[in-house]
């Protein structure tokens, strides 16, 4: 044999030529099975090893792939023999080697080596097939789907979980494909397809190698159906899966494997009719039956196969699974007859697939996308998703596509979460939802990585939005290739450098631009092309707006007509953004908009489907009123469509009031306000100069009735109640008036000097909206209120580099920065620009605007980058004077920045305890990260005796002393501390009275004795062992008494804070320590008392005697534990705490109960309650689920040491559930059953690999 | 809140595993029988399986063309089912496919999963 034979490296164009023509001139044959032949020959282990496996590790039989190597003769002869049988074109013996597959020989070493030799041998047998009949054969290197799956989970109580991730598989198919290459196959086979993301990551590689190289292989793709439903093992319709892999631009598009010619046929008929390129079908030879052989015949098989020949739907046939080269002459000769299947001509559409194909016919004028599940769309999506319930969260997609959305839109895209981990997390529990999974998914992110990271998840085609010009030519090309690769297809913004288009001829030029780089450089498919020629708001107030909504359509129609195939999309809310709050205008506008554009040709948008107006069913008026505004007809359009609004809100008599003069009898400050809140200009000249005649200086006017009435409008608008252009309105209203006043105050301040009065202005704003963004219709009313509240503005524009806006607050010397950004990168910027105030030491305050930030991301992510001065979140436009009135306020600014910062120090609390709840590190991570007190210099105490000790000398009137009464109050459910809550405006007398009738029962109870408190002590030599604290039997130290486990945190740390255990307080072996517990009770008395007085009907007093009882008894624990520090362990010698001071624990020492948050586990309970015999010493015992009986009982541990606190072991994980369970020796499913509350994962059965 | 789901979800439905041969149970119109042929006999090297065979014995693919053949009318619809593993050899694994507990090899374990449960054995 000659493994060192130079390869035949052939020229692919000429072979995909070559093998198009044949297959257009007759029925091509391709081989039968490898393995049915290889069976035959009963090989042993010895012929698998061969030389190079000799003393290989694990049994190699049945590792058919690794023949290439070991028995490359008997692999070259069975190829031959199907050469013979009539095949032009045989498999390599390669299916199973990747390294994925080759893991479970531990074979991945060999996998490049198998392709490489796997095509060497097929090729000698081509080479001596041609010589024997001077027919041209091919070599195709087969890749199997290798034993993993990555669009779905192995483990069905986990369907979020991944065996292997879509860049694992490309690494995987990327080796094998380079073997086969480089030895030259004509071909790449992927077949028996069972995962069809599996099958794009191979694509991927495939396409990734043939770029490095400038080659182009040919594709042959054939998937596999095994059940009625006529699905792909992932799921898919063979149409669905089709239009997955069709960007491989494959030769050949097929099935095999399969039970059976016969099942094949009706799946192999419907490929037949979609696919644009050539059918490849090789069945099953029928199914092995009970003798071992298969129960179709060659002939049977044939006529089967020629049954597919007869009705057009094949162009190459061979055989699968137990078939022979007996078969495949049999099946060449049958189809011989027939004339292959004409590849019919595809209509240029946008083809989708989720699990089921969607079309994008003429027929569909308008395909709505489900924006439900976009976090930027829907605020109560984005809530579900930030608290991590994604079953809440599936099921909002799930109704979306019950309601009809024929694509639905995934955007993660929140600063708060990890976007991207959250995007794969979603989509791949989405996976495993198959009414929900059916439909095309449109991946929706405004960073690039998130997409990229949501292509890796779906084996459908999806719709990437989007990719734009915004960073230039070389990254959107960069994207497209990508795009192309991934199999998606693609919304492109109409975005450039510049910035986004809001003209025609910008969006048209555009779009054009791309248009021809997609087609033309990347080779991008036109009905794949979806442009978004970006749909802004109208009607805001702002004359620059008005023509947004025409441009949209103008632009739709053109790009239509010039730019063959594409599709328009556009996010249809935008348009309506300053009437949010009144949905009957909002939905009026949409449909009116939708009207026009979509006879314009626009066929996509983002909108809610529930939520859409009917065009004809629009009130007549409102709909005239709609179309003056969206197609820009008449200048007074906004305040039309504003004044009709206003009804539509329910907002009664506006109309009237603009009639009804009788605003104009109140007096001059009432009518300012009037003036500011309804935006009437007409008197404000006569009521300001009024105003300014009657106050004693002008700059008066504008801190009083003009300031008030602008609070007024502030308080609408921040309510709701107000929109925009009227808030627009208001200000101009505003303006006039300062206008008015500014020469008097010019005068004043020339008559003085020109000193003292510097109200000029108020102070120096810039605005900016930061880099990467451009929206900036918030902050342009942000600067128009401030403005005409006496603030000079200056105004940076749109995406304004961080450098830009420093060095222009450097040379205003501004005396505030306010950042505004709609998207959601914007966060990130923003941060950025913190950041560098704090570098280059500025300390004026800076404000946060725009829809996606928010107080919570303010208070996590920007204010402690920027500490020398405030960053302050500013909720909405109308709020801006009022902060920026404080923040420039010498009197009121201290006390207004140390309520921001409270409040944010509050938020940020809560920030972190929700994300605390999530993240979780593993065991091992966490035991590195323990408490570790410093043993070498600290002795621990001992305690005056060790073993156990009941104690029953309490007196009940001492134990009072140390009740601690707010528990009490709050079993009340009067929530408060003592002694504050007795003197409560709204709770004090119903606490007083309580009080009062508890003091009443304290004093019977004192007196009458009606409880003997007892009590049960016990210390023990111990010493921590890992998580857990041995103790002893005695100071030797050698015998074992029992092991009292403990529980770790795992919960993330942000500043280096030890993961807890209890077992951290004790010291490890070598330093003698001891470990004290406790049982005691208030006493069995009180069942029997409040019994009596529910039989009497008095529960009132039945409730009291158990409250009081249980305060007894944590009195008792509280008073033991002092005796406890004073005296039996002795440490505490010398405190004095007075009873009452006691409840704040401000002694030294511990003593956590289990079931309590620092030991969760309620089972400990049985090891305390052994080791102190406690229900013969004070007559408590255990229920079966571990509570204490009676009721009023406290138990727990006693440890010394002086950093002991109490913490929360909170959430734990699988890993230390199951090391728990092996220390404790429990079964896991029963540690789980105790710990359920605190398990940070759903229990089950541990995940086990796919095969 | 709320807003007209229209999901219609169906009723798990009961398994009941025969083991032993010649045990006989009642069946209504409500139940399917389910006769899972023993994991034997199938053509491939050393008792392996091509995905094909694999699913002729597999109680999940079977359990899930029962569901299809009801929805496509081939069959009658049931909300009850029967599965006699009498021939099976290792009954351990179709109880643990019953059970989830065996990795999913294919869309349809999962919706199998939800949609079956091991009632109980007969």
């Amino acid at each position: 044999m000659s493994l060192h034979d130079e390869p035949h490296i052939p020229d692919w164009t000429e072979v995909r030529t070559a093998l198009a023509k044949a297959a257009r001139e007759r029925i091509l044959i391709l081989d039968g099975a490898m393995g049915t032949m290889i069976q035959r020959l009963k090989l042993t282990e010895e012929n698998f090893r061969g030389e190079r496996f000799k003393g290989w590790k694990l049994p190699l039989q049945g590792n058919n792939d690794l023949l290439v190597i070991t028995e490359p003769q008997v692999i070259e002869d069975i190829h031959f023999d199907y050469f013979m049988a009539g095949a032009d074109i045989v498999e390599t013996n390669t299916f199973s080697a990747t390294w994925v597959a080759q893991a479970d020989y531990a074979c991945e070493e060999a996998v490049y080596d198998i392709n490489y030799q796997g095509v060497m041998v097929a090729r000698r047998a081509a080479r001596r097939a041609e010589a024997a009949d001077g027919r041209r054969r091919f070599v195709a290197g087969a890749l199997g789907p290798t034993n993993k799956t990555s669009s779905m989970s192995t483990d069905v109580t986990s369907p979020g979980f991944r065996s292997i991730t879509f860049d694992q598989l490309v690494e995987a198919y990327g080796e094998a494909i380079r073997g086969l290459v480089d030895a030259g196959a004509d071909l790449l086979l992927f077949e028996t397809i069972t995962d069809t993301l599996n099958t794009k990551a191979g694509i991927f590689a495939a396409r990734r190698l043939f770029d490095e190289r400038g080659i182009d292989v040919p594709i042959m793709i054939s998937g596999t159906i095994t059940d009625l439903s006529g699905r792909t093992l992932s799921g898919q319709t063979p149409t669905a899966f089709w239009y997955s892999v069709r960007h491989a631009n494959p030769l050949t598009i097929g099935l095999n494997c399969a039970l059976g010619a016969n099942a094949m046929r009706a799946h192999l008929g419907e490929l037949s009719d979609v696919a644009d390129t050539f059918i490849c079908a090789y069945p099953n030879a029928g199914l092995p039956n009970a003798f071992g052989q298969y129960d179709e015949t060659p002939e049977f098989m044939a006529e089967q196969i020629e049954g597919f020949a007869a009705a057009g739907y094949v162009n190459i046939v061979g055989g699968c699974c137990g078939s022979t080269p007996e078969h495949i002459k049999a099946i060449a000769d049958a189809v011989g007859k027939h004339k292959p299947r004409a590849v019919p001509e595809a209509d240029k559409f946008l083809r989708l697939s989720g699990l089921e194909p969607f079309t994008l016919t003429p027929e569909i004028p308008f395909v709505n996308v489900g924006e439900r599940t976009n976090v930027t769309g829907s605020a109560r999506f984005r809530k579900l998703i930030t608290a991590g319930d994604y079953t809440a969260a599936l099921d909002v997609a799930r109704d979306q596509v019950a309601n009809g959305a024929q694509i639905i839109d995934i955007n993660m895209d929140e600063g708060l979460i990890d976007s991207k981990q959250v995007m794969i997390d979603f989509l791949n529990l989405l996976a495993a939802e198959p009414d929900i999974a059916k439909v095309p998914l449109m991946i929706d992110s405004s960073k690039w990585e998130v997409i990229e990271a949501g292509l890796k998840c779906v084996q459908g085609k999806a719709l990437v939005n989007s990719i734009s010009m915004k960073e230039g030519e070389e990254a959107f090309l960069h994207h497209a290739r990508l795009v192309r690769a991934y199999g998606a297809a693609v919304v492109v913004m109409a975005f450039d450098e510049q910035g986004q288009a809001d003209t025609v001829e910008r969006k048209v030029s555009i779009c054009t631009r791309a248009y021809k780089l997609l087609t033309e450089e990347v080779g991008f498919p036109p009905e794949d092309i979806i442009f978004d020629p970006n749909v802004f708001a109208v009607a805001t107030g702002i004359e620059e707006h008005n023509g947004y909504g025409i441009a949209f359509i103008e632009a739709t129609r053109q790009i239509v007509d010039t730019l063959p195939h594409v599709h328009i999309s556009g996010g249809i809310s935008n348009l309506s953004f300053s009437f949010r709050g009144n949905e009957p205008v909002r939905e009026a506008m949409h449909a009116v908009f939708l009207y026009y554009a979509i006879q314009q040709g626009m066929d996509m948008g983002i909108v809610n489907a529930g939520q859409l107006a009917v065009y004809e069913s629009i009130d007549p008026e409102l709909r005239d009123a709609c179309e003056d505004v969206i197609l820009n007809r008449r200048e007074d359009a906004t305040d039309r469509l504003l004044a009709l609004a206003e009804r539509y809100r329910g907002v009664a008599g506006k109309e009237a009031a603009a009639k009804d003069m009788s605003w104009r009898e109140g007096t001059v400050e009432e009518r300012i306000s009037y003036a500011l809140v309804n935006g009437i200009t007409e008197y404000i000249d006569a009521d300001t100069e009024e105003a300014r005649q009657k106050l004693p200086r002008p700059l008066h006017v504008i801190e009083g009735p003009l300031m008030a009435g602008m609070s007024v409008v502030g308080d609408l608008f921040g309510s709701g109640k107000m929109f925009l252009p009227q808030v627009v309105k208001s200000a101009r209203v505003m303006k006039q008036a300062v206008a008015l006043l500014l020469p008097y105050m010019e005068a004043e301040k020339l008559a003085n000097g020109g000193a003292e009065d510097e109200r000029q202005s108020a102070g120096k704003v810039l605005m900016a909206t930061v880099k990467g963004d451009v929206h900036d219709i918030g902050k342009n009313i942000v600067g128009v209120v401030l403005a005409c509240n006496n603030y000079e503005i200056i105004d940076l524009g749109v995406m304004v580099p961080v450098a830009k806006i420093l060095q222009t607050a450097r040379d205003e010397k501004v005396d505030i920065i306010g950042l505004s950004g709609l998207i959601t990168p914007s966060l990130d910027e923003m941060v950025h620009v913190a950041a560098e105030m704090e570098r280059e030491g500025f300390d004026i305050p800076l404000l946060i605007g725009g829809a996606t930030t928010s107080r919570v991301h303010t208070a996590v992510k920007i204010h402690p980058r920027y500490e020398r001065g405030q960053a302050v979140h500013v909720n909405d436009a109308s709020r801006a004077v009022g902060v920026v009135g404080n923040l420039l306020s010498p009197d009121a600014k201290i006390s207004f920045i140390e309520d921001i910062r409270k409040e944010y120090a509050k938020a940020a609390a809560a920030h972190e305890r929700a994300e605390s709840e999530k993240q979780r590190v593993p065991l091992e991570k966490a035991r590195a990260n323990a408490f570790k007190p410093d043993w070498s210099s600290y002795v621990p105490p001992k305690p005056n005796f060790l073993g156990t000790r009941v104690i029953e000398d309490f007196d009940l009137e001492t134990l009072a002393r140390y009740i601690d009464w707010t528990p009490f109050f709050q079993t009340w459910e009067l929530k408060g501390r003592y002694p504050a809550i007795l003197e409560d405006e709204r709770q004090g007398e119903a606490a007083r009275q309580l009080f009062d009738d508890a003091q009443l029962m304290l004093k019977q109870i004192i007196g009458e004795k009606w409880f003997k408190p007892r009590a049960v002590v016990g210390f023990w030599p111990a010493n921590a062992v890992g998580d857990d604290v041995r103790l002893f039997k005695d100071e030797g130290r050698a015998d074992e008494l029992a092991t009292l486990f403990t529980l770790r945190q795992q919960l993330s740390k942000r500043d280096g804070k030890p993961h807890m255990a209890l077992a951290d307080f004790v010291a490890p072996e070598g330093t003698p320590d001891y470990v004290g517990g406790f049982v005691v009770t208030a006493g069995i008395e009180e069942v029997a008392i409040a019994e009596r007085f529910e039989r009497a009907n008095d529960d009132y007093s039945s409730i009291l005697v158990k409250a009081l009882a249980d305060r007894f008894a944590e009195a008792l624990a509280e008073a033991l534990h002092e005796r406890v520090r004073k005296h039996y362990w002795g440490y505490g010698a010398d405190e004095s705490f007075a009873p009452d001071e006691l409840a704040s624990e401000p002694y030294r020492g511990i003593r956590p109960a289990p079931g309590y948050p620092a030991q969760p586990d309620h089972t400990e309970k049985t090891t305390l309650f052994r080791l102190l015999d406690a229900e013969q010493a004070v007559g408590v015992t255990l229920t079966e689920s571990f509570a204490m009986w009676p009721g009023s009982s406290v138990s727990g541990l006693y440890f010394s040491h002086p950093d002991a606190y109490y913490f929360g072991v909170a959430k734990v994980e699988r890993d230390q559930v199951a090391d728990y369970a092996a220390r404790k020796g429990m079964p896991v499913s029963e540690v789980e059953r105790w710990l359920g509350p605190i398990l940070n994962y759903i229990p089950g059965p541990a995940i086990v690999a796919a095969e | 809140m709320g807003g007209g789901r229209i999901v219609t979800r169906i009723e798990p439905i009961p398994v009941t595993l025969i083991t032993e041969p010649g045990h006989l149970v009642a069946l209504d119109g409500e139940t399917a029988l389910l006769r899972l042929p023993a994991n034997s006999g199938h053509g491939h090297a050393d008792g392996e399986q091509c995905i094909a065979c694999a699913m002729r014995t597999d109680v999940r693919a079977l359990l899930f063309d029962m569901l299809e053949g009801a929805k496509q009318g081939l069959r009658p619809e049931f909300s009850k089912v029967v599965v006699d593993a009498s021939a099976v050899a290792d009954t351990a694994q179709v109880i643990a496919a019953l059970q989830g507990k065996l990795p999913a090899q294919a869309l349809r374990d999962h919706t199998v999963a939800r949609l079956f449960y091991l009632a109980g054995a007969a």
